[in-house]
């Protein structure tokens, strides 16, 4: 899969502070999330592959191109909805959109089309022609959506698409994005501090922290290939982890229904088979039993937030300053 | 009961489609801010309510040349060519309603992009930072044309009607030519002088307040410092209501209010003021923070 965003080594500061301080990432095809805290440089990336910031140093290349020299050839490909929700609020989203669409370069016939087309997609066909200052936080966030997606941009740069919506809204929104970057074919970078979501819909994710990329890859890669057993069973489970205790093997009790197994040094396959045998002699029913992967929030927390360095979880670092494509390893 | 249409009738999902025409660029960009500005300013696609300033003073501005013309229609000609207005002393009539323009309409062109996080999404468009203060000064002088080159014309235009014009070709032309000079340097002043304004608040109403007390405010001290305190004539040049339309009586070659100003230096310090704001306007857009 080819190359979205390319950034080495990418530095910049803002008088004393330093906002990005070498920053190194290959982004593949799909949904990307772009996590990390408040400060961590989330906007500053988005706004430095829009173009917008010049690197102090490093190198950046979204869709081939150099941002900072080719801005206007890359912003005509890519669509950005931006954090905030204010917009011109006696303006119509129907309008908004299509003169966007306009101003990204499409002729006035085919902006007026997609317009309609687009604001449709997103769930907002009705209210089209209504004015954005009487719409609710998650209409306009749809209208934001719609306005990046006007002029069918091949990468869709999305800053907390999520902000200021209720646990429904949220939902929604999270499977138009999803629509949007599987069944549209659109690449998308979405920003976010929520872990969860990202988890939900992302196909690999970049973790900025302290102004360096501290892990990056396909999610399956983050979570580790496995650092012990989840046995789940309808009750018994403290009988089960006594058992399995007296086999020699690290155990700790994770509610009445839940055992969990490990760290596992080398290889886990004989483990299973003597999980397997111990919950028959015990005579629980078993109700699963999976490897066991770190969640997207135990990466994250995992991960030194200062800028320094990694952080003790040794897994998922692993990716750092990595390559996050669906296809290819993390380096 | 019975149903009617077609069997095989359905809703047509048109999914998404995508885009595979040309893709006009920086100059289309351009244009589309260009045109969108102009109406805005005018009230155009917008409410009733929005027209409702841009119609006033246009009418502010063009009622006296109506009026000029219908009494060179009415009255006979040797009468009427006595109450004739120069066209140069014509702007005497309509700084009000020039000064009331500028100040209803350049912040609702140039404050609201920041206010409303627009320009931020305009610059995510292949639109320069440079890019869009070109589309938006061109719109803003555009509109501000308006009353400064459009009421002087329609005089031309009237008197010409009435057999009380120039003669032509010569003497019309070169009327022409010193009333679109006239008529631009008094829009590019203001766009200027309201742009650096504008930049400095992302408030409507501050940057409109901002506008004609700079404006009228500087004329009142100025004027003080000068025929009151008796300072030197120069300071005239920080006269910014009334430095333009000492231009226009420049070029229409008529007699001038301060006389004690030569021509040309006047025309460098009023240049020297738009190369000012323009720096103003270019530095504060060039810093501007858009993404968060």
């Amino acid at each position: 899969m080819d190359a979205v965003v390319e950034a080495r080594g990418v530095v910049k500061r803002y008088g004393a502070t330093t906002a990005l301080s070498g920053a190194t990432v290959t982004i593949g095809g799909g949904v990307t999330g772009l996590l990390g805290s408040n400060g961590a440089g989330k906007t500053t990336l988005l706004g430095m592959l829009l173009g917008l910031h010049r690197p102090d140093s490093g190198e950046l290349r979204v869709l081939g191109l150099d941002p900072s020299k080719a801005g206007p050839e890359v912003r005509a490909r890519v669509g950005y909805a931006p954090e905030h929700h204010e917009l011109p609020p006696d303006m119509s989203a129907y309008d908004l959109v299509r003169h966007l669409a306009e101003v990204h370069g499409l002729p006035h016939r085919e902006a007026v089309d997609r317009a309609s087309d687009v604001l449709w997609l997103v769930g907002l066909g009705e209210e089209r022609l209504r004015p954005v200052g009487t719409m609710s936080t998650g209409q306009r966030q749809r209208v934001k959506l719609a306005a990046a997606l006007g002029h069918d941009p091949l990468l869709l740069l999305l800053d907390e698409p999520t902000d200021g919506l209720d646990p429904t809204q949220r939902d929604a929104m999270l499977a138009l994005i999803k629509r949007v970057g599987h069944e549209f074919g659109i690449d998308i970078v979405l920003s976010s501090h929520l872990l969860d979501e990202v988890e939900r819909i992302c196909d690999q994710v970049v973790i900025l922290a302290g102004g360096v990329v501290a892990a990056a890859g396909p999610l399956e890669e983050l979570r580790g290939s496995g650092t012990g057993l989840v046995v789940e069973v309808d009750g018994g489970a403290e009988h089960l982890a006594a058992a399995l205790h007296t086999r020699g093997l690290p155990v700790s009790l994770v509610g009445p229904r839940r055992v969990e197994v490990g760290p596992i040094d080398g290889d886990d396959g004989p483990v299973y088979d003597i999980v397997r045998d111990v919950v028959a002699e015990v005579g629980v029913p078993l109700r699963n039993l999976r490897a066991r992967r770190a969640s997207l929030e135990d990466v994250f927390l995992g991960l030194d937030h200062s800028g320094d360095g990694l952080g003790s979880n040794p897994e998922p670092a692993a990716a750092a300053a990595g390559t996050a494509t669906s296809a290819g390893p993390a380096r | 009961m019975t149903t009617t249409g077609p069997a095989d009738a359905h809703i047509a999902d048109r999914g998404y489609r995508r885009y595979t025409g040309p893709r006009l660029g920086p100059r289309a960009a351009k244009r589309a801010l260009y045109v969108a500005s102009l109406q805005r300013a005018l009230g155009l696609r917008r409410k009733a309510r929005y027209k409702v300033i841009p119609i006033l003073v246009a009418v502010m501005a063009y009622l006296p040349a109506a009026v000029f013309v219908g009494v060179s229609a009415l009255v006979p000609q040797e009468v009427g060519r006595n109450l004739q207005v120069d066209y140069g002393n014509y702007y005497g009539f309509i700084t009000a309603a020039i000064v009331l323009f500028v100040a209803a309409t350049v912040p609702d062109v140039m404050c609201t992009d920041r206010r409303t996080g627009m320009l931020g999404l305009y610059l995510a468009a292949p639109l320069t930072r440079d890019g869009y203060l070109a589309a938006k000064s061109a719109a803003v002088t555009t509109v501000l044309a308006v009353v400064t080159l459009g009421p002087p014309l329609l005089l031309l235009i009237g008197y010409s009607l009435v057999e009380a014009g120039p003669a032509w070709p010569v003497d019309g032309v070169v009327l022409v030519v010193r009333m679109i000079a006239a008529g631009l340097t008094v829009a590019l002043w203001y766009t200027a002088l309201a742009m650096a304004v504008c930049c400095l608040t992302d408030r409507r109403g501050l940057a409109s307040a901002g506008i004609a007390l700079g404006t009228l405010g500087s004329a009142a001290v100025v004027s003080a410092l000068v025929d009151g305190a008796k300072l030197s004539p120069w300071l005239r040049a920080a006269d910014l209501f009334n430095l333009p339309f000492e231009l226009v009586r420049r070029i229409y070659g008529q007699p001038a209010e301060f006389p004690d100003l030569a021509t040309v230096p006047l025309f460098l310090a009023a240049l020297a003021w738009v190369v000012a704001a323009a720096v103003l306007v270019r530095t504060t857009y060039q810093r501007l923070q858009v993404t968060k």
